[in-house]
């Protein structure tokens, strides 16, 4: 069988079957980004936040714009070299495609990369308004020392055994209760396992018993001479935990409920049928359970079905011995008190919960959302940023490097505002309120002193990044640069994420939009690779077919540009 | 296509492995028939959910009896059932999978995937669709997608339970406890959606292409049979539509498994957690608008293939052309186009704004503009025909005013006003229901018995086919009807124990529910019962499809119905590749009785004979189109 016009165009619509069905997919691709890039304005003109304007680095993605538009002329190239029966061509064109391809990933890569490694925290604390201001920079590293959080100043031990990022959650913990009837402990019980190690102890405080189901419907036995019974012991008291065990005992939990209820049902089911023979049909009506006959009824029924359940405890107890600290992510813990903490498959873990900072280098404080807060509550801005714990608090040496930064950016923005009021302008909410990671720099470097800011402001001499400042290549450099250092007590600290789409909306559909993209960069190549170093076949029987399915990938690889022309600008600069 | 290449073809065709043959085949019959038959088994799942929802709206006290619960495994129910009773937190799950498993993997690929696979080529005289490949990689997608979204029943959370609908912020948050959430139902939601997205993409890419190039020579657009035309505008509104709510079901995928806000508005709270660990400032609304973009074109993703059934079982069961065909091929396009702009009128109670509503109410009324054309040409169409009841006919009967109840109950909801008291009452559910059940399954009936003699080489049982028929009629308006009282009354879309704690009985209640519930509450217990009487007369169709397989009435020709249109011009049942001559075609689809001509049928591939004068109405054949 042959399906017709999969090479020549048939000729009254003047397109072979794959160009029709590639302009057709296109479309469909157009209303994807197109819902893509509705979301993006909608969550823009309603976001309830200062919405970040130009915070990615530019110059990464000004270079994949130039990248990709390049692949797009060279993959017309490949095409018309095909055409013309050239293959030598055809691979020269091709493969730099594919380059470009590549490189476009590695820099989105890199891009990437600096946003995970990029933490951002909101602060809580004394003030007139919700918003309390933003901190962001690097985590830095910790262990812990004599029962303690103590940070790692040596960079090379961050990959260490027993470094994590400081930003996590110590619990030393006691006891730990697992509900059996959610049988996903598992990732819990790795992670807990993993970090007891061998030097401590995690048993059952006692017995888990469940009266077998035989002894008790053979009768006899009242119920502590069931649970006494060799056959109700599903684990000892003092086994150590393990998944296996913690399964036994879901499984013992999940029989024995299963059980009861079969017996609750068949009473339910069986009271129904008597109250239909008691009533008739048509004399019942929804409001039956409502009455004194049901009532009593029912109650006799519990009577009867009490003595046969198998009522398994729904909760088992580790004691942990010698208390172990727990280092856990803040995600994995949506409650927690001074005594105990709640993970989120319900597991509570009985303890202390120890000072649990979060350290970091500090690149950029912004009190743009403290402002808006403010001003929609008739307060002046700067009283609510002036109280914010980021400008009073002190640090372990006295100090407070971040209350100095501001200052130095108080005098920036003094020259800033005396240089614009020259032009007849003011400055943004962006100038006033944020901080930046180049700013943060250039205070370092005059060592935090407001009037070498000044100064320096006025001589146009101030250490500024510039588009192809490639030390900032990919935004806040901490191998390169000093950053103030921080230690944020766990009180003080709000919401806090990496630079990824849990941090805010604007990140959230940055790197959807900008991943679903790249999805199709990847996809793209994939196909054009194909044609590439499998393609040879077919130019040698039927060259012609392969001209057009590189017309088709070619296409397609138009729109892939075609969304980053638009992405860019959106994303990038505005 | 040459006689050569349907030699090599056919001898192709008997070499191909069973696997290849039947299972991962790239014949677009075949295909057309595993999607019937796995869009079938999903529709028995999904309404087998109902019937225990139905359970629990008659019955909320009362234990599930054994004919219903011995499917679940004792874990199951002691996890999922409170001493033998639907939970408010099951019945949330089975309703939202209900309505996801009628919607996306029962109705839709059993009119457009398996309908629309098996007839459209034949109808066009292709050899096959454009993209036999992508033809089997949407179906595979599909079938991926629908487990992947059945089986999280079988997961510790259980399956996806915020409605069909999926609205955020509900659905955004159900399932946090999960710790890996790509192993939360309803993440695999999600997850499966995308997979039934990609499936229809593919699909609706390779529909549209074979009809635009794939067509015999000669048959031009007019002369196309509606059934095409159907498909037509069924691919593009699928290519078009779907795509957003892809969009929507990768945001609200990072929502659940990145942590992010699309739809999660600040300052959210709740008992167990807290303020939860988000940005804020994402929108439901956005979620809302983006599903309904879809959400709105997919109600006529479903009736379109409907209708074209009976749209091709009607002409030639009357013996009549159909009447107003190019009024009825221009009403369809308007539809397909105003399809996109009528999506808000589901969120009338939003809180959009009157001007917001207001455009979109009067979009909504446009709409039922081309969908009367639409019905009314086809009721004129029976006007002074000589009917034959055969049972494709007696479904395409059924259909119309069933789904003309359908379409005239959607009226009022298209207003703003009577909206803000019927909306997620019983009343809408009773209107779509009547639009999908009776109206749309019965049309997709009608094709099953039109088109079952051409896939298999015999009828199907009109005994079994009666008792199929008729008390089906009578259960679906007893199981729907009633909803539009209930609706009226004031019941909520998502009672799970029916309406009971609403109960007034006192007659001084401050609830102004309370009367209108307790008058119609036992309402409940009919359309339970007539959901379980409809479930028992499906098994007459179930039995009649197997038995008549093998022993029904054999055709004694490859056109037994006397149809005009060009899959009976294929051998019985089509090989691969279809038609065993190079089909052209002389006139339009729907040339019955015409008074020049003997017989009272003129196919459309049947070459005129030199006396006949000039071919009116119909377009000349085009030689343009021949291949090249």
């Amino acid at each position: 069988m042959e399906i017709p016009f999969i090479v020549n165009a048939r000729k009254d619509t003047g397109l072979f079957n794959s160009k029709v069905g590639i302009w057709l997919f296109l479309a469909s691709e157009v209303t994807l980004f197109g819902g893509l890039f509705s979301g993006y304005l909608f969550l823009r003109l309603y976001a309830d936040y200062p919405w970040p304007e130009r915070a990615l680095p530019v110059l990464p993605g000004l270079i994949n714009t130039f990248v990709l538009i390049g692949s797009s002329v060279t993959v017309v190239f490949a095409w018309a070299a095909l055409k013309m029966r050239e293959w030598r061509k055809f691979q020269i064109y091709m493969a730099i495609t594919l380059l470009c391809a590549a490189l476009f990933m590695v820099l989105k890569g890199i891009e990437y990369n600096a946003k995970f490694h990029h933490q951002a925290v909101q602060i809580e604390g004394p003030g007139p308004v919700q918003g309390k201001g933003i901190i962001e920079g690097h985590v830095h590293y910790a262990e812990i020392k004599d029962g303690k959080l103590t940070e790692v100043k040596d960079k090379d031990r961050y990959h260490d055994e027993g470094v994590f990022p400081a930003n996590r959650i110590l619990i030393k913990a006691s006891e730990l209760t697992f509900v059996l009837k959610r049988p996903t402990h598992e990732a819990y019980v790795k992670e807990i396992l993993k970090q007891a190690g061998d030097d401590y102890k995690i048993t059952l405080a006692k017995d888990y018993r469940v009266p077998d189901e035989d002894e008790l419907h053979e009768g006899g036995k009242n119920r502590v001479q069931l649970l006494a019974s060799g056959k109700a012991l599903v684990a000892d008291a003092g086994s150590e935990l393990s998944i296996d065990l913690l399964e036994e005992m879901e499984d013992s939990f999940l029989e024995a409920r299963s059980h009861d209820k079969d017996i609750r049902t068949d009473f339910l089911a069986a009271s129904w049928d008597w109250i239909r023979d008691e009533k008739g049909d048509d004399d019942l009506s929804t409001y039956v359970v409502e009455k004194d006959i049901w009532k009593e009824r029912r109650k006799e029924d519990a009577k009867k079905f009490g003595p046969l359940m198998l009522s398994a405890p729904g909760e088992v107890t580790f004691k942990v011995d010698p208390p172990l600290i727990l280092v856990m992510k803040p995600g994995d813990i949506p409650q927690f008190s001074k005594e105990q903490v709640k993970f989120r498959d319900d597991t509570v873990v009985k303890g202390e919960v120890l000072p649990s900072p979060i350290i970091m280098g500090v690149d950029a404080i912004d009190f743009r959302h403290t402002a808006m807060r403010a001003e929609a509550e008739g307060i002046e801005p700067m009283k609510a940023i002036e109280v914010s714990w980021i400008l009073t608090h002190t640090d372990s040496h006295g100090g407070n490097d971040l209350k100095k930064a501001w200052n130095c950016h108080m005098a920036w923005l003094k020259y800033q505002t005396e240089r614009l009021e020259k032009e007849g302008r003011v400055p943004s909410d962006n100038d006033k309120y944020r901080v930046n990671w180049d700013e943060m720099v250039a205070y370092q470097k005059l060592d935090l002193d407001p009037e070498a800011v000044y100064k320096a402001a006025g001589e146009d001499a101030l250490y500024h990044s510039s588009l192809f400042d490639l030390k900032g290549f990919a935004g806040a450099n901490h191998n390169e640069f000093d950053f103030p250092h921080v230690e944020i007590p766990r009180e003080n600290v709000g919401f806090e994420s990496t630079l990824t789409p849990k941090w805010n909306t604007y990140y959230a559909i940055y790197f959807t939009i900008t991943g679903l993209h790249g999805l199709h960069v990847i996809g793209g190549a994939l196909v054009l690779g194909y044609y590439l170093f499998f393609g040879r076949k077919m130019y040698d029987s039927n060259p012609e077919w392969l001209a057009n399915r590189v017309e088709v990938g070619g296409l397609f690889w138009h729109f892939v540009d075609l969304v980053w022309i638009f992405l860019f600008p959106i994303l990038y600069l505005m | 296509m040459s006689a050569d290449s349907q030699d090599h073809h056919e001898d192709h065709d008997h070499v191909l492995p069973f696997w290849k043959k039947y299972i991962f085949s790239t014949d677009h019959k075949t295909i057309g028939i595993q999607y019937g038959l796995s869009a079938g088994a999903f529709l028995l799942f999904g309404f087998f959910l109902m019937i225990v929802m139905r359970w629990s709206i008659a019955y909320p006290h009362e234990p599930i009896p054994g004919y219903l619960s011995w499917i679940f495994t004792d874990g199951w129910k002691a996890r999922w059932l409170d001493d033998g009773m639907v939970t408010g937190e099951t019945y949330n799950m089975f309703g939202a999978m209900h309505g996801t498993i009628m919607v996306f993997l029962g109705v839709v690929p059993l009119g457009f995937a398996a309908f629309g696979n098996y007839v459209t080529p034949l109808q066009i005289g292709a050899p096959d669709m454009a993209f036999p490949k992508l033809n089997m990689a949407s179906y595979w997608a599909y079938l991926a997608g629908g487990l992947i979204m059945c089986m999280s029943f079988f997961m510790e959370s259980g399956a996806a339970k915020s409605g069909w609908t999926n609205y955020s912020p509900l659905a955004g948050y159900a399932d946090r406890q999960i710790v890996n959430q790509f192993l939360a139902g309803q993440t695999q939601w999600l997850i499966g959606l995308v997979l039934l997205i990609t499936s229809s993409l593919l699909g609706s890419v390779n529909f549209v292409t074979t009809i635009i190039q794939l067509r015999a020579k000669g048959l031009t657009w007019m002369r196309l049979p509606f059934f095409v035309w159907a498909m037509l505008v069924t691919g593009f509104l699928l290519l078009l539509a779907f795509p957003p709510l892809e969009a929507a079901g990768i945001m609200q995928l990072m929502d659940r498994v990145t942590g992010s806000s699309f739809f999660m508005p600040s300052g959210l709270f709740s008992k167990e957690d807290g303020v939860l660990d988000i940005s804020g400032s994402g929108s439901p609304l956005l979620f809302q608008h983006l599903f309904w973009f879809l959400g709105h074109p997919e109600v006529y993703v479903l009736l379109l293939p409907a209708i074209a059934c009976v749209a091709e079982i009607i002409p030639c069961n009357t013996r009549k052309p159909l009447w107003g065909y190019k009024p009825m091929v221009w009403s369809i396009v308007a539809l397909g186009f105003l399809s996109f702009v009528v999506w808000a009128h589901h969120m009338y109670l939003t809180g959009m704004g009157p001007v917001i509503s207001t455009f979109f109410q009067t979009t909504t009324i446009l709409i039922s503009v081309p969908s009367v054309i639409l019905l009314t040409s086809m009721i004129i169409s029976l006007w002074g025909g000589s009917i034959r009841f055969t049972m494709p006919m007696i479904w395409a009967a059924a259909f119309l005013p069933m789904f003309g109840i359908g379409g005239l109950t959607g009226l009022p909801l298209a207003f703003n006003l009577a909206d803000l008291h019927l909306h997620d009452t019983y009343y809408v559910i009773g209107h779509f229901h009547y639009v999908v059940a009776p109206g749309i399954l019965f049309g997709l009936f009608a094709g099953v018995y039109h088109w079952y003699p051409k896939m298999t080489g015999r009828f199907m049982d009109n005994f079994l086919g009666h008792l199929h028929f008729w008390p089906s009629l009578i259960c679906m308006n007893l199981l729907f009807f009633p909803m539009l009282t209930q609706g009226m009354a004031g019941f909520h879309r998502r009672w799970y124990n029916g309406g009971e704690g609403y109960i007034e009985k006192g007659t001084e209640g401050i609830n102004v529910f309370g009367q209108t519930v307790a008058e119609n509450i036992s309402l409940n217990e009919v359309m339970t019962g007539a959901a379980i009487g409809l479930a028992i007369f499906q098994l007459p169709f179930l039995i009649n499809m197997v038995v008549s397989y093998f022993w029904g009435k054999k055709i004694t020709s490859d056109n037994p119905w006397d149809a005009t249109t060009l899959e009976w011009a294929t051998p019985t049942p089509p090989g691969h590749g279809n038609f065993t001559f190079d089909p052209a075609i002389y006139r339009g689809p729907y040339e019955y009785s015409r008074p020049d001509h003997d017989k009272d049928f003129f196919p459309q591939w049947e070459e005129p004979k030199r006396s006949i004068p000039a071919e009116e109405p119909s377009e000349k054949p085009d030689k343009e189109t021949t291949e090249a």
